[in-house]
């Protein structure tokens, strides 16, 4: 314990540019768990809607593709993906990518790392909407069709809009999985938080000083605490927010959902 | 065709031992996930302001953290500060504490969902407050609790391969499976055997949840 809150480990805190540094390394992280998010969240609608389709060669595709990657670990996706992707892809997307993207993006390596976010969260946020779809009563969809709606329009006006609601909760904790999952794109060699956290920690980075692994660690711990918990804050809050738009009351959770997302 | 089976039978010893490692890392950790787990739920709902905050700051804390920061933490850290730990004793303690976190808000939340009414009834059929635990509230909390636990185990299953590939460097599966690909260029090979691997654990599981949730539903 002393060893923990000496002030002589912490030292590195205030000395040259350590905390910068680590942030700029945070920031990278952040940057790819918003794409990530942002594509995660598109595919698995996707996804869901498929696995949900009447057609049942699409249906059975669709769900044969979740089971398998949300199965399979992530971190094992992303080395294979680092591993075996044609050397031209990194290379086109390094050309595609627009200059004013972060410069923390700009290597083509970042493709394999978002790629294989995608494909293993898309598959476990396609799992948790189809169940808030089918959480929600058939009549829902019944009623819609008896109104004369087509099948897209009663999905698009009257099942998602609900069933989407419902979800949330569910969704939140998988995207707060999502940003801890990408300190993982460290080891495809990314420079993000680890690898700087690692850099800071050997000798004679900035200032001289030496910064003890571990208070380093603790440090980069803290920083994904304090987002995790504004992105649970801030959920919470826009579910009361709904709530008082509605006027449905408490709207109902999918239970059993929260537990997917480790 | 005949590149995949050899990649499997020319190194079978290998493919074995990195599968054991995997599955003795997922059952030890899964034990002390239960076990701290369980301790994190009864403070959650401890009749105790002090011990409720305790068990909240124990889930936010390592349920908002990154595996891979806890194991940084655990190997290198308390390396560096000068105790002795292993790979081993890293691994499995970071893996088993981060998922307490996630087993103890499952227990808790299966406590809550037997609704108040049954403790009381029991109350006033003349049971004291512990048989009244163990005989009515905890049989049927067990049920609803099934399903998020095994949703737990198969993470596990997942989040072992982590330890492989950090610093830590256990030979288990993903590891086995990244020894191999490089030994002979042969990627696709070893990682789809990895990939049978991982999905043939998390299969059983998934079946073995299912067999147990249906013997111990309740038929109306």
């Amino acid at each position: 314990m002393t060893y923990v809150f000496d002030p002589d480990n912490w030292e590195w805190l205030v000395t040259g540019n350590n905390v910068r540094f680590i942030l700029e390394g945070f920031a990278v992280n952040l940057e790819i768990a918003v794409i990530a998010m942002v594509l995660s969240l598109i595919c698995g609608l996707a996804l869901a809607l498929g696995r949900l389709s009447r057609w049942t060669p699409l249906s059975v595709a669709a769900g044969a593709w979740v089971d398998v990657f949300r199965n399979l670990p992530l971190i094992f996706l992303l080395l294979y993906l680092a591993l075996s992707i044609p050397g031209a892809w990194p290379d086109a997307y390094e050309d595609a990518i627009p200059s004013w993207f972060p410069e923390g993006l700009q290597s083509g390596r970042v493709l394999a790392a978002i790629l294989g976010l995608v494909l293993y969260n898309s598959a476990v946020l396609a799992e948790i909407m189809r169940a808030g779809i089918l959480s929600l009563d058939r009549g829902q969809s019944e009623a819609a069709r008896a109104l004369g709606m087509s099948y897209a329009q009663s999905m698009r006006l009257v099942v998602l809009p609900q069933g989407l609601r419902r979800m949330v909760p569910a969704t939140v904790s998988q995207l707060i999985t999502l940003n801890k999952d990408t300190t993982l794109v460290s080891i495809v060699a990314i420079q993000e938080v680890m690898r700087h956290g690692r850099i800071v920690t050997s000798a004679n980075f900035f200032g001289g000083v030496q910064a003890p692994v571990l208070q380093v660690f603790l440090f980069v711990g803290a920083l994904f605490i304090i987002v995790n918990l504004l992105l649970s804050r801030l959920s919470r809050r826009l579910e009361i927010h709904e709530q008082r738009r509605t006027a449905v009351g408490r709207v109902q959770r999918v239970r059993g959902l929260e537990e997917q997302a480790v | 065709m005949g590149d995949l089976i050899s990649v499997l039978t020319d190194n079978l010893d290998e493919w074995l031992a990195g599968f054991w490692v995997t599955l003795r890392i997922v059952a030890i950790a899964f034990a002390i996930a239960m076990v701290v787990g369980t301790l994190v739920a009864a403070l959650r709902i401890a009749p105790n302001k002090v011990l409720q905050r305790l068990g909240g700051a124990y889930v936010e804390t390592f349920r908002n953290v990154p595996l891979l920061v806890l194991l940084f933490i655990s190997f290198a850290g308390l390396r560096r500060a000068g105790f002795e730990v292993g790979p081993w004793e890293a691994g499995i303690a970071s893996l088993g504490l981060y998922t307490a976190a996630y087993v103890a808000e499952a227990l808790r939340s299966g406590v809550f969902s037997v609704s108040k009414g049954q403790i009381e009834a029991a109350l006033s059929l003349g049971y004291t407050y512990r048989h009244a635990l163990r005989r009515v509230v905890f049989p049927q909390a067990f049920r609803t609790v099934i399903s998020p636990l095994g949703s737990l185990i198969i993470a596990m299953i997942k989040n072992s391969a982590i330890i492989g590939v950090s610093l830590l460097a256990l030979d288990d599966l993903l590891k086995t499976a990244r020894v191999i690909s490089s030994r002979g260029f042969q990627t696709d090979e070893a990682f789809f055997w990895a990939a049978v691997g991982y999905l043939t654990l998390t299969g059983l599981a998934t079946v073995t949840i299912r067999f147990l949730e249906k013997r111990y539903a309740i038929h109306r």
